[in-house]
C-alpha cells in the first residue's frame, strides 16, 4: 500500500535532522517507528524534527513525536520541532506542545 | 442544521478501516473548500490536501479524529461501515457520522493532562476544541454530529450581545 508519508534523516556534526513530510497519522505513523527506534538507540545529543513538508497530523502522529521526544530526553538529548505550518501547527498549539518543542 | 443558503449535501460511505481514512478526509477537505466558496472566499480546486485555511484545518482535524475513534475503538477488529453526511452551506458545515460499532459514553472520556505531555487520549479533546457544536448519540447505530460555523460561535454570541445592548440604549 502506498502511504502518503515521506521521511529522511540528515546527520551533521551538531545534530540529527529528521524530516517528515506528507501525512503523519494513524495510518502512516507505524511506518516511522523503525527509523525512530534506530535514532533513539544511537543516543543523539540533539535532534531536530523538521515538519516543513508535513500537510496533516493527527493524535497518532503527535503521539509518535511525543514518544520520540521523551525517549531522546531520557538519554539526556534535546529535541526541537521546526517548520510546522497550517493544520499541524494548529494541533501543536492546541495541545500546548509548541512551547515544549520550542516551535 | 439550517437549510437556508444550502450549497448541497454530500454523502460518503466507506468501510470502517484506516486505509479508507484518506479518502474520507479528502472528501471533507473538498467540502470545506465548497463552503468557503459559498462564504465568498471563492473556490479553487486543490490537487493536494490543502489545509492552509483555519476553518478547513480544524474541521478536517476533528473529523479525522472521530474517524480514527470509530475505526479503532468502536469497531476494533470488527467489520462495519462509516457513513458520513455533509451539509454544506455558506454558514458552515455539519458532518453526521454513523457507525454500527460498540457505543461508549462520551461524557466519561477524561480531558488530557496537557501539562504532562500526554501521548494518548488526545483525539476527542482535539475534536471538541476545534468544533462549534459536537454531539454523540450512542446506539448502535452510533451517531456523531460535528458543526463548524463560518463565524465562530463565540463571535456570534458577542455580536448578538452587542446588538442587544445597542437596542437597549
Amino acid at each position: 500500500m502506498n502511504v502518503p508519508i515521506s521521511f529522511s534523516r540528515t546527520d551533521t556534526d551538531e545534530q540529527v535532522v529528521l524530516r517528515i513530510g506528507g501525512h503523519l497519522d494513524a495510518v502512516t505513523a507505524p511506518e516511522l517507528l523503525p527509523t525512530i527506534d534506530t535514532l533513539v538507540d544511537e543516543k543523539p545529543s540533539k535532534v531536530e524534527v523538521d515538519l516543513s513538508d508535513l500537510d496533516i497530523i493527527d493524535s497518532s502522529g503527535v503521539a509518535a513525536i511525543v514518544a520520540l521526544y521523551k525517549r531522546i530526553r531520557a538519554h539526556g538529548g534535546r529535541v526541537s520541532v521546526t517548520g510546522a505550518r497550517d493544520q499541524p501547527l494548529a494541533i501543536f498549539k492546541l495541545l500546548r506542545m509548541d512551547r515544549v518543542f520550542s516551535m | 442544521m439550517k437549510e437556508v443558503n444550502d450549497v448541497g449535501t454530500i454523502r460518503l460511505t466507506v468501510p470502517g478501516r484506516l486505509e479508507y481514512r484518506d479518502v474520507a478526509v479528502r472528501a471533507v477537505a473538498a467540502a470545506c473548500r465548497l463552503a468557503r466558496g459559498a462564504m465568498g472566499a471563492g473556490w479553487t480546486p486543490s490537487e493536494g490536501l490543502d489545509l492552509s485555511s483555519d476553518f478547513d484545518a480544524k474541521l478536517v482535524s476533528a473529523f479525522s479524529e472521530i474517524f480514527n475513534n470509530i475505526v479503532l475503538h468502536s469497531y476494533g477488529l470488527r467489520h462495519g461501515d462509516i457513513e458520513t453526511v455533509m451539509w454544506v452551506s455558506k454558514d458552515g458545515i455539519t458532518l453526521q457520522m454513523t457507525d454500527s460499532g460498540t457505543p461508549f459514553h462520551l461524557e466519561e472520556v477524561p480531558e488530557p493532562a496537557l501539562d504532562t505531555l500526554p501521548d494518548h487520549g488526545l483525539g476527542i479533546h482535539i475534536a471538541k476544541s476545534f468544533i462549534d457544536e459536537l454531539s454523540y448519540e450512542p446506539g448502535p447505530p452510533n451517531v456523531w454530529r460535528l458543526t463548524k460555523y463560518a463565524i465562530p460561535a463565540s463571535e456570534q454570541a458577542s455580536a448578538a450581545a452587542a446588538s442587544h445592548a445597542e437596542s437597549d440604549a
